[in-house]
């Protein structure tokens, strides 16, 4: 048990440098693009119409302490991130923690949300396609693997927005009813999340878990040919207790590694979904500020929070991991 | 002797996308307690796949022949195994009365699951066992295999144990429930030679210990040679011959059986070249007509041998083979 603790908090620390060398290149890459945020906003002034001169950007670069060494930057930068705290945009001029507010938390739930749908569905429909010979389920679930996986999202949302709005004369679009938009968070509002937020969450897990039934179909039926498997029923253990107990518990590794993976694959395609839905969330934000007007503060602050979300989800997969499968905890716990 | 097992016309085919595959022609044999017999052939023989079926645990696209018959002598009577259809019935030959040891004692153990979970769980399968009774007989069982610090060795994971000691462990739990037969299928073949050698005098030991019969599968016929009382020699599915494990080494009569013989690397002559029996096993897709053998037999007689599959002939009583060289001398 004290092994276990001790694994547990190794894993943590490699965690919190991951991120710290996450944190490094985010910041490098926020160094590399050419110009930086004095010369950004002043830039922007001069498209108003007021000149600007050599000066002003050298002023505004040490109001914004932009003058400072990289290492004395970073490491401000760095530990202000852990807190929460991503200082001001660049192109908007607004606190990027308040220009945020729940938006990274809502797509990080939408995202979290999708993969627990996903698994909910692929892991006992997976498992059991791939035990039994039935033709016709077997083709039906591949079937719709290969829809889930070839209709695009946002074709798929198109799709039942057009239904939608056909037949119920409601686009389901946007995450808050009208009244709560702007309100501050109470069960009324949460009710109301709720009550919206069930579209982007099946759209985002239609071919999350599509993906999903193939991996796990896959991982099954590799495990239900092997040996052990075999020698398992030589000894009189059948049924739901073989399933469960042998392929289905050692196929569950590798499915468990790749959450992170999987997490970081929705989240990227949460951005074109939120905007035919018109949702109001983060990834759009990140795409808006990487693109359109090179608003690194900003970009990096989301590319922060992402990796930090998937490393923690990491760092528990690991965990969950070593409960699992004794290979993996006695090889680490020494 | 009293009869453990018999075995009549057993016929087995694997429906298959290219039609229905042959894997064991009608062979028959029996075995009594107490008695080792090898099951000699090369990969693709039918000898694993006769071995299953004594188990009723071939695939579910194996099809048995109307004539096929297998019956297992237990105290309470002779048991139709071809016939046991639901897991309470099949519970008797799976782990029951009878046990199969594999040829890979790694990848027979379920890799997360503790060897003790394992062992525990067919007891309970089999036997009116609470837990703590479970526990403490896979424990002595293990200390029976020669497992040192059994209670330890208990909840450790098969990739904890080196080879031999994992083969142990399958030997102890296939035998914790007591059962009249035990399959060993190449139980040595992954094992370095001096462990096998240990593995093979612990299992000759439990024999006589546990009055079980073995049916033990191999390629090996120097390993039949030290363990077994009587041997049956398969190919392409078929039984060629069989008898009495000395008669079958010293006077081997199928030109098959003599040239596995003749294969066996000799060390009293180093010198002398190897001598395989020429050409491969043909695809079951391609069974050659007549004698299955014929097309890589060096004493074909005839167009006999092409034309007329073999009938199984008696030679002194217990020695049998099925070729047309003996035929031809008796006609």
């Amino acid at each position: 048990m004290l092994n276990f603790a001790r694994f547990v908090a190794t894993r943590a620390v490699f965690a919190m440098l991951t991120l710290v060398i996450v944190s490094l290149v985010v910041f490098s890459l926020m160094e590399f693009v050419p110009g930086d945020c004095a010369e950004r906003y002043l830039a922007f002034k001069n498209t108003q119409g007021s000149g600007i001169s050599v000066a002003d950007i050298e002023a505004e670069r040490v109001r914004l302490g932009l003058d400072r060494p990289f290492l004395e930057r970073w490491s401000k930068w760095i530990v202000n991130a852990f807190q929460g705290e991503f200082g001001e945009s660049c192109i908007l001029r607004v606190n990027i923690a308040q220009l945020m507010g729940d938006k990274f938390w809502i797509s990080l739930g939408l995202c979290l949300a999708s993969l627990a749908l996903a698994y909910a569905i692929a892991l006992p429909v997976g498992i059991i396609a791939a035990a039994s010979q039935n033709a016709v389920l077997n083709n039906s679930l591949r079937l719709f693997s290969y829809l889930g996986l070839a209709l695009p999202n946002f074709l798929l949302a198109l799709m039942i927005m057009l239904f939608s709005t056909v037949y119920f004369g409601d686009t389901l679009t946007g995450l808050f009813s009208a009244e709560y938009r702007d309100a501050d968070w109470s069960w009324g509002r949460m009710k109301d999340l709720l009550s919206n937020a069930w579209l982007p969450i099946f759209i985002l897990g239609w071919s999350a878990t599509a993906f999903a039934l193939q991996t796990v179909r896959a991982l099954m039926s590799d495990e239900i040919g092997k040996l052990y498997v075999t020698a398992a029923s030589a000894r009189g253990v059948h049924g739901r207790r073989l399933l469960w107990n042998y392929p289905a518990r050692h196929a569950l590794g590798p499915i468990i590694n790749s959450l992170g993976f999987d997490l970081n694959r929705i989240f990227n395609e949460l951005p074109i979904v939120a905007l035919i839905l018109t949702l109001t969330e983060a990834g759009a934000l990140l795409i808006e500020a990487l693109a359109r007007s090179n608003d690194q503060q900003l970009a990096g602050a989301i590319i922060f929070l992402l990796t930090a979300s998937i490393v923690s989800l990491n760092f528990l997969t690991d965990v969950m991991l070593a409960v699992l499968d004794p290979r993996v905890r006695k090889s680490i716990v020494r | 002797m009293t009869a453990l097992l018999d075995v009549e016309n057993l016929t087995l085919q694997f429906r298959t996308d290219e039609g229905l595959i042959t894997a064991v022609d009608n062979v028959s044999f029996s075995l009594d307690k107490s008695e080792v017999m090898g099951l000699v052939g090369e990969s693709g023989s039918g000898k694993s796949v006769t071995a299953k079926a004594l188990m009723h645990l071939n695939a579910r696209n194996a099809v048995y022949s109307p004539e096929s018959k297998i019956t297992l002598h237990t105290e309470t009577g002779p048991v139709d195994v071809l016939s046991l259809k639901t897991p309470k019935e099949l519970n008797i030959v799976r782990g029951g009365a009878v046990s199969m040891i594999f040829q890979e004692p790694m990848a027979s153990f379920a890799p997360a699951i503790s060897i003790g979970n394992q062992m525990v769980e067919q007891l309970q399968l089999h036997g009116d066992y609470t837990k703590e009774q479970a526990k403490r007989w896979s424990i002595e069982m293990l200390d029976r295999v020669g497992i040192s610090d059994a209670g330890k060795r208990f909840n450790q994971y098969a990739f904890e144990l080196s080879g031999g000691m994992r083969q142990r462990a399958m030997i102890a739990m296939a035998l914790s429930t007591q059962p009249k037969l035990l399959i060993a299928d190449e139980p040595t073949t992954a094992l370095d030679v001096t462990i096998q050698a240990q593995v093979i005098d612990l299992m000759k030991d439990l024999v006589s210990e546990f009055q079980m019969g073995i049916v033990f599968i191999t390629h090996d016929l120097g390993v039949v040679a030290q363990t077994a009382d009587k041997v049956n020699v398969m190919y392409l599915g078929r039984m060629i011959e069989t008898g009495p494990v000395r008669d079958v080494i010293r006077q081997p009569k199928h030109p098959y059986t003599q040239g596995l013989i003749a294969a066996l690397p000799k060390l009293d002559d180093i010198d002398a070249p190897l001598t395989p029996v020429p050409g491969d096993i043909p695809s079951p897709l391609e069974r050659p007509s007549g004698c299955v053998f014929h097309t890589r037999c060096r004493q074909v007689v005839g167009d006999v041998c092409k034309q007329v599959d073999p009938k199984d002939r008696d030679l002194d009583g217990s020695h049998r083979v099925a070729c047309h060289i003996y035929t031809e001398e008796m006609a």
